[in-house]
């Protein structure tokens, strides 16, 4: 794992906190057209991801490793097919913890 | 000589009718009589003087204590504090009875210069010493200590009032005068009739009404005024004297005192129309014996059964002194600390029925069951179990109400605590439920539901309605069942683990079970293949072409702590594997590859496991041991899940 370059985990809440920064985050696809995908965060913000061809169709969650553009959209440098089985809800839990008092237990 | 002090004017204020005080006395005389027990052996009874260092008395040594007289821990000259007693009269004298003592000195030298009567002296009422006890009542009393005959823990919901009319005097009631009252000795008295018709007098008077809760074995002549609380069945039984039928009813009395009567067989027939529950009753003679509390839980230590020269009247113009029923209403929150098996009464809203269910006993037989959700004030929630005729007549009755709407109070009396999901109550066989009762606690309770509290949330102590995300399992690694020694007390340990299992005992998974049925209960035992080819069950005594096959499955579980072995009976170890033993028998028995497969289907395959762990003895040698009692496949989602929720619990704490 290359821990020169950290990613840490976001939902859309703590995105803007990390901007120009590298970030990972799992959304579920809405919309995906001329590699500009619209996906629902995990805490229910809508967030527009540039760059993401070949992301699968809706109702497909994806993980997003890519840099914080602004606080409602990432610039994604990669893009992993999560399936449609996944809980948004353990994730997000996941992602208030990496963002929260403990935030140094996590890269 | 260890110093031995007498509490001065012990003998006194017993003997006035102070049965709390607990004095220090010194016995300066003993001896043994015997008396015959009718229908036991011929037994010793102790009896003799008791000293405070002045003044003296007879004593009686109930027949608990004569152990201790006969082995000499008692002899003359002992100091012994008297725990528990009573004050009878015996031939026109006061006699302390002694039920309960300490011995403080085995042996003393006589202290002080006690006046010896000699014990045959028959003294009257007249006895100037008895005089001077009257007069010194009030020595040694501790001031604004109102002295109730016996411990009582309930607090009677009804305050029974002091009726002038009723006959019996009330000894726990009178909190503005500290003068004692003599236990068994109230003011009513009627003056003895003896009817010279033979060569031995009997005095023919009634009997005197006492306080029920000054009933003790010692008196031969007593009679207790109280009202029908309840009234059971007629129930018949057998046992080695031959055939017999049984009913019993309860009394309360206007001090709040209850007590259960049995009437056998020809009493039976004499009463069991005449005793009507609710109606006042002078219940006079009849053979006391200690309360078996598995049955009874009345405030009473003794039980009556009555005899043939028992007489149970009834009064007619009986008041309210009396009330119906006496209620101990305790509320839900509570019973999370109550002990299982407690007895007690509660009430609350019923505010859901389940449908009866049939369930089935341990004996075969089956029986009805309902559950009722109770809430109160307390904030709390409560499953009320109910059993058997309740189902129908009570229960049909509370669920249509619920039904409709309408969420009725219902008050539990005698419900005993159970643990089974969390804290619940159940009824028993003399429990009394109470719907939309007449009492200042409903009323309250209506009141209090009607204007918010049917929307007030509650937490449920029988842990069964809480969603399962919540519901308290003990979650643990497998290292921590032993680190912990779970198992070793008296009831077993259930925990959940999260392992996978890395090993089948693949030679012997199943026995051979006996397929008999009794109702819808198979007997299961194991059975063997006799001379002739059949299969044979010992219990059953039959034989049969085919057997069943049950699992009987050994595995061992690792999680990252450590590996445990763990068994897995028939119903779990189907679910685990995904086909009955029969399956896998037949599998087995023709090299089938499926036998290999449908066990390395499952092995490194993480599961919740809900375990059993109990400690158990095999053949002189005790070991913990595992029972698989339910089986989940891992779910990743639920899983994380329940970690967030151990971890946001574990930041909030700290």
């Amino acid at each position: 794992m290359d821990t020169s370059a950290p990613s840490p985990f976001v939902n859309g809440e703590t995105l803007k906190t990390f901007l120009g920064r590298r970030v990972r985050t799992v959304v579920q696809v809405q919309h995906n057209e001329g590699g500009v995908l619209l996906g629902l965060s995990t805490d229910g913000h809508q967030l527009t991801i540039r760059g993401a061809s070949g992301a699968p169709e809706p109702p497909h969650y994806i993980e997003v490793i890519g840099i914080a553009d602004s606080s409602l959209s990432i610039r994604a440098e990669s893009c992993t097919d999560f399936g449609e089985n996944f809980d948004g809800v353990a994730f997000n839990g996941l992602c208030k913890l990496a963002n929260d008092k403990y935030n140094y237990l996590f890269l | 000589m260890a110093s031995a002090r007498l509490t001065p004017n012990g003998v006194g204020a017993a003997l006035a009718g102070d049965t709390n005080l607990r004095p220090i006395v010194q016995v300066v005389n003993l001896r043994c009589v015997n008396v015959d027990g009718k229908g036991t052996p011929r037994s010793d009874r102790w009896r003799g003087l008791v000293s405070d260092g002045a003044e003296t008395c007879p004593a009686m040594f109930a027949g608990q204590l004569s152990d201790l007289a006969r082995s000499g821990l008692i002899r003359r000259g002992s100091v012994v504090q008297l725990d528990e007693y009573v004050i009878n009269m015996v031939g026109g004298r006061r006699v302390i009875v002694v039920l309960n003592l300490t011995v403080l000195l085995a042996e003393c030298d006589i202290i002080g210069n006690p006046v010896i009567t000699p014990e045959s002296e028959s003294s009257n009422q007249n006895n100037p010493r008895v005089e001077q006890f009257n007069g010194t009542r009030q020595y040694g009393l501790a001031a604004g200590n109102p002295s109730p005959t016996r411990p009582n823990g309930n607090v009677p919901v009804f305050q029974p009032s002091v009726s002038g009319s009723s006959l019996n005097t009330p000894t726990r009631l009178s909190d503005k005068s500290p003068v004692f009252q003599p236990t068994a000795q109230p003011s009513y008295r009627p003056a003895p009739s003896y009817k010279n018709q033979g060569a031995i007098a009997k005095n023919e008077a009634p009997a005197r009404i006492i306080p029920i809760s000054s009933l003790n074995p010692y008196q031969g002549r007593w009679a207790i005024k109280g009202r029908v609380t309840a009234k059971g069945d007629i129930r018949r039984y057998h046992n080695a004297k031959g055939e017999g039928k049984v009913f019993n009813f309860d009394l309360l009395d206007s001090d709040g005192g209850e007590i259960r009567v049995a009437c056998f067989n020809t009493q039976l027939d004499r009463f069991y129309e005449v005793v009507e529950v609710g109606k006042v009753y002078v219940v006079s003679r009849g053979n006391l014996k200690p309360v078996q509390r598995n049955y009874n839980h009345l405030n009473s230590e003794w039980e009556i059964t009555l005899e043939r020269d028992s007489s149970v009247d009834l009064c007619p113009d009986e008041n309210s002194s009396i009330p119906s029923q006496q209620f101990n209403f305790r509320p839900i929150s509570e019973i999370e600390d109550t002990p299982t098996g407690t007895i007690l009464d509660i009430i609350g809203v019923a505010i859901s029925v389940s449908p009866s269910t049939t369930v089935q006993k341990k004996n075969g037989t089956e029986t009805l069951k309902r559950m009722i959700g109770l809430k109160d004030m307390s904030g709390r929630s409560v499953d009320l179990t109910m059993w058997g005729d309740f189902c129908n007549r009570e229960g049909s009755q509370l669920q249509e109400m619920v039904e409709r709407g309408v969420f009725p109070v219902l008050g539990v009396k005698t419900g005993r605590v159970n643990d089974f999901n969390g804290k619940c109550v159940g009824t028993i066989s003399s429990s009394q439920l109470l719907i939309d009762p007449d009492l200042s606690e409903a009323h309250t309770l209506r009141q209090w539901f009607d204007g918010g509290g049917r929307d007030a949330s509650t937490q449920s102590i029988s842990r069964d309605h809480t969603p399962s995300a919540s519901r308290n399992e003990v979650r643990m690694t497998v290292a921590k069942i032993k680190d912990d020694g779970l198992g070793m007390g008296d009831k077993p340990d259930w925990v959940t683990v999260k392992a996978s299992i890395i090993f089948f005992k693949s030679d012997n998974f199943c026995y051979t079970a006996c397929p008999t049925k009794e109702g819808d209960r198979q007997c299961n035992k194991k059975v063997t293949k006799g001379t002739s080819g059949l299969w044979v069950c010992d219990k059953c005594d039959k034989e049969f072409p085919e057997c069943d096959y049950r699992y009987l499955l050994q595995l061992q579980i690792q999680d990252h702590s450590g590996t445990t072995w763990v068994t897995a009976f028939q119903e779990t170890a189907q679910e685990l594997l995904g086909c009955s033993a029969l399956e896998l028998v037949t599998y087995k028995e023709n090299g089938d590859p499926r036998f290999a497969e449908t066990m390395l289907s499952c092995l490194f395959k993480d599961y919740l496991l809900r375990l059993k762990v109990k400690e158990e003895t095999y053949s002189d040698e005790r070991r913990v041991k595992n029972t698989l009692v339910k089986v989940e496949r891992f779910d990743p989602a639920a899983e994380s899940r329940y970690l967030l929720d151990l971890l946001s619990r574990l930041v909030a704490s700290y």
